[in-house]
């Protein structure tokens, strides 16, 4: 399984309790260098510096053909009030896990809702980290045995980074949580 | 420039997850802390209570985005997402 780290994702992953797992879920991350360029405090350079030494992580290496894609994209959703203003940043990680069929992990409103409406990047497959989480679970990387510790992990996240998921993802997530625990 | 229309209940959609997370951060935030503030922080973390988005709110406060986001800790603005 191949991962696209934004930077929100990855600030907000590295204040986990459980952050080094994230290597464990995927067989290799990549980043953009000007997604790079936007980490600046200690922490989160110390893990992504480490994650890139061990081979985990890798730079992107972005094309022209990408460039004008982006030139695309940015050209049709700039205008919508109703999309969070994207950066360039975030708009280079949706056209990269689109290239690479991987799977997007942002926690960036406007990326999510791009996926949402957008006939190009319909069905691009995006993780907050509550579906992160999850998938560790149904990958035995987290262990639960029952809804309860599903929550109390979710709650774990939500209290290291200052998150709160909606409650209707966080049903979602449940639901598919109680059908795995049945299997 | 081509832009791509999004369907009504897909802003419907939008419009009350935008409520919902409005609602949420104005409850948690610690108003206090954010009223003490100097007025070009309060701003952003004001403007990042009503949008939720913190690319802009940093850019406000004139921030790092990891920087504002141990501001956005300090004044308890969750991240609602």
């Amino acid at each position: 399984m191949i991962g696209v780290l934004d930077a929100c994702f990855i600030i907000d992953w590295c204040k986990y309790r459980h952050r080094e797992l994230l290597e464990q879920l995927f067989a290799t991350l990549f980043i953009h260098e000007e997604t790079l360029a936007q980490l600046k405090s200690e922490t989160t350079i110390t893990y992504v510096s480490r994650l890139l030494s061990e081979g985990k992580l890798r730079l992107y290496p972005w094309s022209q053909i990408e460039e004008d894609e982006y030139l695309r994209l940015r050209g049709e959703i700039i205008h919508d009030p109703r999309i969070p203003s994207l950066e360039r940043p975030d708009i280079l990680c949706l056209i990269m896990a689109k290239n690479l069929n991987a799977i997007l992990l942002s926690e960036n409103t406007g990326i999510h809702r791009v996926t949402e409406f957008h006939p190009r990047y319909r069905g691009l497959i995006v993780w907050t980290a509550l579906e992160t989480i999850e998938n560790m679970i149904y990958k035995n990387i987290l262990n639960v045995s029952s809804e309860d510790e599903f929550l109390k992990l979710v709650k774990e996240y939500e209290e290291d980074t200052g998150h709160i998921f909606k409650r209707s993802r966080l049903e979602k997530s449940l639901r598919r949580i109680k059908s795995w625990l049945k299997r | 420039m081509n832009t791509v229309k999004v369907s009504n209940d897909l802003v419907e959609k939008w419009r009350k997850e935008d409520e919902e997370a409005r609602r949420i951060r104005r409850e948690k935030a610690n108003w206090e802390f954010i009223k003490s503030q100097p007025p070009r922080i309060r701003a952003a973390l004001e403007y990042l209570i009503e949008k939720g988005d913190r690319y802009v709110a940093a850019k406000i406060a004139g921030l790092t985005l990891e920087e504002f986001d141990e501001l956005r800790r300090k004044a308890n603005i969750p991240v609602v997402i």
